[in-house]
């Protein structure tokens, strides 16, 4: 049964988050300094502090009961204070987080409705010019290192051309509540009167960002439909369905595109903590406050317990990705369900 | 005639030759090995062959253009950086920390993954769902944020990011050998060995060790091209080698405040980051498809 499957998964995943949250743990023993500071991000707790901080965090027994204590601070929300500034890190991420999500959205927004045609173009035209010209740009695309593409770019566009800012979500001078996080829905949302000035304006800021950082997944589309549309092409079932007498475009459709984005689906959750990870180093040259930005400066500030939230947080965003990937691959394929099952 | 054509084909060579026969018709990936090959030289012999001392500066030489620009000086043919320090020797010694330690950490991470993707691939039952979960937990922490923990726990420099590439790669090999001893287990030919009285590392040894090594050639050139890229981008975050080492990814960090003087010192170091990354990349496809077309036929 399917619901077999899904428990599993279910399993798999919990199996999973403690696993983490036991990595997440020990850091706090693992990096330099006091644990308690680590885990508190209290730099210098006074005497009327310190035996209640030791009493919570129960430091004083075994890491067995350390660790169920860490797992309850964890659940309620109490993810320690940040030591640059003494904000609690949990806020400090419902800050950053949604801008990093925003952008990874508008990428993967990008690499579709890029990468799946263009895919489809290569394997279909795979010995034409077009073919071979867009399997090209797709290896180039694939080698670029990200750091130096985003400086080309802003070298070009912003510094030579002058058509985009090189920096931030939205200028200055416009001021959006934050409702959701998401920057444009906040703008429709926030009701000023220049928001459509204020929308051009974010929009402009995000260009250059999303389009460096839809690179790398473009490419990894455009390489992964064209393979898997050529395996599908020699299929028995279209030859079939060719000699039922459908035409091209609808095998391509109905037999070809459905059966080929399967396995692009089950790349996609496995490139995901790739495209995270350039996610990361494009918010540092873009200074795109997102958090990948809020981890790079909490590393050079010494800021463990901002480290240790931002690993919890990004780790779990790739687990749940790549598991729901693999979930979703599994109930649209009647022959993976077939495998999960037997 | 096609029907008689595996009367002409010549099944003498090894697999080896085979295999070679089949990647050198590919055109692009021949240009790849050779490039390759040119990097793999000059991250061997750079010392050698740098005009000058990478790390001496001239104060009386600071940020000349390459040579053939107007302002230029044939002296340093790729110009100098702000500290008239001569580029040439800073990329080519760049050569032996950028590529040569990507070569490096990614040969290290094969022989671990190697090791653990055959006990993998061997254990059954519990240990290998075990293993399987710690792997999906290893494969889901992105490198970049691995390597930003351990660095956090190291302390920056280049021999932590190195553990920490190394790390980050590993999961990717121990999940390949794994796939492929499982799938090969499942082959005919090492049932009729197991039931000619072979034990497990006989079966390992003389079965699915020949059997495996295209697969390891493959997951090595794809572990390389990132471990080019990571190298290069922890240097560029100031996590991996510190100045004033000659790094790719450093060089370009070093250069960003001077994006407006210089463009090319930071367009120059990047380049060879891409055309480093490229060569290694056609080189994958290229034996991908070589052992693709080998296994068919």
């Amino acid at each position: 049964m399917i619901w077999h499957y899904l428990i599993r998964r279910l399993f798999l995943l919990s199996f999973v988050f403690f696993a983490l949250t036991c990595f997440a743990f020990s850091l706090g023993h693992l990096f330099p300094g006091d644990p308690l500071v680590n885990f508190s991000g209290i730099s210098q707790p006074d005497d009327e502090l310190l035996p209640v901080l030791v009493q919570q965090y129960r430091l004083d027994d075994g890491y067995l009961q350390q660790y169920i204590a860490f797992l309850q601070r964890i659940l309620q929300g109490d993810w320690g204070l940040s030591l640059a500034s003494q904000q609690p890190v949990l806020f400090e991420l419902t800050q950053v987080f949604p801008a990093t999500l925003e952008l990874v959205a508008y990428a993967l927004l990008i690499s579709f409705v890029l990468g799946v045609p263009l895919g489809l173009l290569a394997a279909i035209k795979a010995s034409h010019w077009s073919g071979r010209v867009i399997s090209t740009i797709a290896l180039l695309g694939y080698s670029l290192p990200i750091f130096w593409w985003a400086l080309l770019m802003i070298m070009l566009f912003s510094i030579g051309l002058g058509w985009f800012p090189t920096s931030g979500r939205i200028s200055v001078l416009y001021e959006i509540p934050s409702v959701t996080g998401f920057m444009l829905p906040d703008i429709l949302l926030s009701g000023q009167t220049y928001w459509q000035a204020a929308f051009q304006d974010a929009i402009r800021h995000l260009w250059l960002p999303a389009f460096v950082l839809a690179t790398y997944p473009t490419t990894v589309m455009i390489r992964f439909t064209r393979d898997a549309m050529l395996n599908v092409w020699q299929q028995s079932y279209i030859k079939t369905a060719r000699a039922k007498g459908l035409s091209r475009s609808q095998v391509l459709y109905r037999h070809g595109l459905r059966n080929a984005m399967l396995p692009v689906m089950r790349q996609l959750g496995l490139q995901f903590s790739t495209l995270v990870t350039l996610a990361m180093i494009s918010e540092l040259i873009f200074s795109w406050p997102g958090i990948g930005l809020w981890l790079l400066d909490s590393i050079s500030q010494r800021n463990y317990p901002a480290i240790q939230g931002g690993l919890l947080v990004i780790s779990s965003l790739v687990i749940l990705v790549n598991i729901l990937m693999d979930v979703l691959h599994t109930l649209f394929n009647p022959l993976a369900r077939k495998q999960a099952n037997g | 005639m096609a029907k008689f054509q595996w009367l002409y084909h010549k099944t003498e060579h090894g697999p080896l030759s085979q295999l070679w026969a089949s990647f050198r018709q590919q055109h692009s990936a021949v240009i790849g090995l050779m490039l390759f090959g040119f990097f793999a030289l000059i991250a061997l012999f750079g010392p050698v062959l740098t005009p000058y001392d990478p790390y001496l500066q001239n104060p009386d030489a600071l940020l000349l253009p390459p040579s053939w620009d107007d302002m230029g000086d044939v002296r340093y043919l790729l110009g100098t950086d702000d500290l008239g320090r001569d580029q040439l020797s800073r990329l080519i010694k760049g050569a032996s920390y950028t590529f040569g330690i990507a070569l490096i950490t990614a040969l290290g991470a094969m022989f671990l993954g190697l090791l653990l993707g055959v006990l993998a691939g061997m254990s059954k039952g519990f240990r290998a769902s075990a293993f399987n979960h710690v792997l999906d937990l290893a494969l889901t922490i992105p490198s970049l944020l691995l390597a930003i923990i351990i660095v956090a726990i190291l302390g920056p420099g280049l021999i932590n990011t190195i553990w920490a590439i190394m790390l980050a790669l590993l999961p990717h090999f121990v999940h390949g050998v794994r796939n492929t001893i499982l799938q090969q287990l499942e082959q005919e030919y090492v049932i009729a060995y197991r039931l000619d009285g072979a034990n497990n590392w006989q079966i390992l040894r003389y079965v699915i060790f020949p059997n495996t090594w295209e697969q390891l050639t493959v997951l090595f050139s794809m572990a390389l091209s990132t471990a080019i890229l990571d190298i290069a981008a922890l240097g560029f975050l100031g996590l991996g080698a510190q100045a004033p080492a000659a790094e790719w990814g450093l060089m370009v960090a070093d250069a960003l405040d001077l994006i407006y003087l210089s463009p090319w010192s930071i367009a120059l170091p990047g380049l060879l980051i891409f055309i480093a990354v490229l060569s290694v990349n056609l080189v994958s496809d290229g034996l991908r498809t070589a052992v693709r077309k080998r296994q068919e036929s």
